[in-house]
């Protein structure tokens, strides 16, 4: 029960606001709206599973937004090309590892602090795809929107790949020892280095695979639509770190786990439907989702204080 | 095994970081000297190699270089703040508002401005020193906070303009031969300078750099010497904010969007060790003028006018820039273990 202090929390937390919206105003369960709302979160969702992975192993990645747009343009292209719709999904993913691993070279490799690096490589993908797109949309092919489902089909296979995602993820890292080996560099890489852990390979690792679930999101975004946004991805990295401190994993690394991330991204995903139905402008979406980082982050170090109260 | 013998005093001179950054500036101003500089049909010099180009090099890098200024003693204390740009942002919003409908003169509402900025250092600083958070997650925070904060007050969409010309003379105006606010850079360089490299407080934030416990251990201030940091940061940032809007003529709530990378890769440009403990202000200087020179120089090229990309091949190669000088600050700590096994080898 304590152990899951946090995750606990997050999730009453939730479950007031759902009763709140539910007085207040009902109309935010009518199922159509409802799912397409949980749709559009399922891409957020995806990259928010490697994110927690991220963190956990302590780095940070600030650069899924640009690498997010990077695998949407060119997921489209292909598509535009006639590849086919499987093909183009394995491509946007193996490009999104591509963009993860010069990541991880340069933080695992180099041992340079992942925010520094993430931040340059956030830019240097932004402008490029400025530079060479120059802000052009690309229209997708017939068949390509929903996957050539109908539109609630097509809803309901990316809540249903997201929530794989999640299962997956999760139980991963509770019962594999690749999951474990996650907890133990976040926790002291070098203790992990003594008990014959390669400290640098997960970290690469971590590092690939969150770009490759970033490329998996992208695809799971322009499918939703029949034009691809060259800045679809612009702020996500915010909304993601968001989720997954909120979620109760900690920013020093060790702790924390993707159900929580899961739970924070659905809180902060209720805020923007519930500041409109309570009639607070939208414009304080991007200063509320910044306090609730903070508080997020308050709570811990309030929790892990020393010699305060000795809770935690 | 002897110690290595200290190399020559001039030798250590001209391998200084400094040094070497200062060759890397001269270079690459003359290839845009030589690129840049057209004369048009009427025979006039135009582009990079004029007077009025440097001069406004000069004015272009004083909001930026005030960042970097306040992220030297930062970065020294091992610490990053990511949310300077965005409190210039919020700055930039507050005097508008003050001055517009607040009714407030300039000088009280820029007094104000200043105020809020030490407020939105001090948010960061109480966070940090008083519960020990990271800064990277608190500035991340900020960051999103502040910038937010300056669009729930315009609504996203109010700019304010129309600013009296006394308070333009500090951004579009020469004062004694410069751009007015250089003036106010280079007093804000040397006070940084000083506190740096000639107080009690620059030595302890390279200690804390170099091993917070070691310092605390030490009986030094740490919690004192951050929230300095911090909250100077804070400051700094609002007289930014002031002289962009002076510039532009207009506070809007995007000002200094992506700022911290430039003020960032300055920083590290300039030879100040991202994990902290070494670094100086001079370097920060020099690459304030590198990234300066870049990215007026890459808008007189006339290939880039032609794709009339200046802005995206600025931010590109500023990050390359970064990455580059990240990777190059690591190469010895790298090669320097292969290199012995091979000698001994």
């Amino acid at each position: 029960m304590k152990r899951y202090f946090r995750e606990i929390s997050v999730t009453l937390a939730l479950g007031l606001v759902l009763l709140g919206l539910a007085v207040f105003a009902p109309a935010f369960y009518q199922p159509q709206p409802l799912l397409s709302l949980v749709t559009r979160e399922a891409p957020t969702l995806v990259i928010a599973c490697g994110m927690a992975l991220v963190i956990i192993c302590r780095q940070i990645d600030i650069s899924v937004g640009s690498q997010f747009s990077v695998c949407s343009v060119a997921a489209g292209l292909l598509a535009a090309h006639g590849w086919p719709l499987p093909l183009v999904v394995v491509a946007a993913a193996v490009i999104g590892a591509g963009l993860g691993a010069v990541n991880g070279v340069l933080v695992a490799g180099l041992r340079l602090p992942s925010i520094v690096v993430t931040l340059a490589t956030m830019v240097t993908l932004r402008q490029g795809l400025n530079l060479l797109r120059q802000g052009e949309f690309v229209n997708l092919p017939d068949g390509v929107q929903w996957f050539g489902l109908s539109q609630t089909a097509g809803q309901w296979t990316l809540v249903g790949a997201a929530l794989a995602v999640l299962v997956a993820c999760g139980l991963a890292m509770r019962h594999l020892a690749a999951g474990r080996w996650v907890y133990a560099v976040g926790t002291d890489a070098e203790a992990a280095r003594l008990a014959g852990i390669r400290p640098q390979l997960v970290t690469f690792l971590v590092f690939v695979l969150l770009g490759a679930l970033t490329g998996l999101a992208a695809m799971m975004n322009i499918v939703q639509s029949p034009q691809v946004q060259p800045l679809a991805g612009a702020g996500l990295e915010l909304k993601v770190i968001a989720a997954v401190v909120v979620g109760g994993v900690s920013i020093s690394g060790g702790r924390g786990n993707v159900w929580g991330a899961f739970a924070g991204l659905l809180l902060l995903a209720c805020v923007a439907p519930a500041l409109t139905h309570l009639r607070i402008e939208a414009y304080w979406e991007k200063a509320i989702q910044g306090a609730i980082i903070l508080l997020a982050v308050v709570a811990d170090g309030l929790r892990s204080r020393p010699g305060k109260g000795g809770r935690g | 095994m002897s110690a290595p013998r200290p190399p020559a005093a001039w030798k250590a001179a001209l391998l200084r970081h400094e040094t070497l950054l200062l060759a890397v500036l001269v270079a690459e101003w003359l290839l845009f000297y030589h690129f840049g500089t057209t004369t048009n049909r009427r025979g006039l010099v135009v582009g990079f190699g004029t007077l009025d180009r440097q001069f406004d090099i000069l004015r272009h890098s004083c909001e930026i270089g005030l960042l970097a200024l306040a992220l030297t003693p930062i970065i020294l204390t091992a610490g990053i703040d990511l949310s300077v740009g965005s409190l210039l942002g919020l700055c930039a919003i507050v005097f508008g508002k003050l001055w517009h409908d607040g009714g407030l003169s300039i000088p009280a509402a820029a007094a104000l401005t200043l105020l809020a900025g030490a407020l939105g250092g001090g948010l960061n600083a109480g966070l940090i020193t008083r519960l020990r958070l990271p800064p990277l997650i608190v500035t991340l925070g900020t960051y999103s906070l502040f910038r937010g904060l300056a669009e729930a007050i315009t609504h996203g969409a109010v700019t304010y303009t129309d600013f009296p010309a006394s308070f333009l003379f500090l951004g579009q105006e020469r004062w004694l031969g410069l751009p007015t606010q250089a003036w106010l850079f280079l007093l804000v360089a040397a006070g940084v300078w000083l506190l740096v490299h000639s107080t009690t407080f620059g030595r302890a934030f390279r200690v804390i750099g170099f091993s917070p416990e070691g310092a605390r251990y030490a009986g030094l201030p740490v919690g004192r010497c951050l929230a300095l940091v911090y909250v100077l940061a804070g400051l700094i940032s609002a007289l930014a904010g002031l002289i962009y809007t002076a510039r532009l003529g207009q506070a809007k709530a995007d000002a200094g969007t992506g700022y911290e990378l430039f003020a960032i890769t300055a920083v590290v440009l300039g030879g100040t060790s991202i994990f902290g403990g070494r670094g100086s202000v001079t370097g920060t200087l020099l690459g304030v003028a590198a990234i300066a020179v870049l990215k007026n120089g890459l808008a007189c090229l006339p290939v880039v006018i032609r794709m009339n990309a200046a802005e995206e091949m600025s931010g590109l190669l500023t990050g390359v820039l970064l990455l580059a000088a990240l990777t190059g600050s690591m190469l010895p700590k790298i090669l320097s273990p292969l290199l012995r096994r091979a000698q001994s080898g």
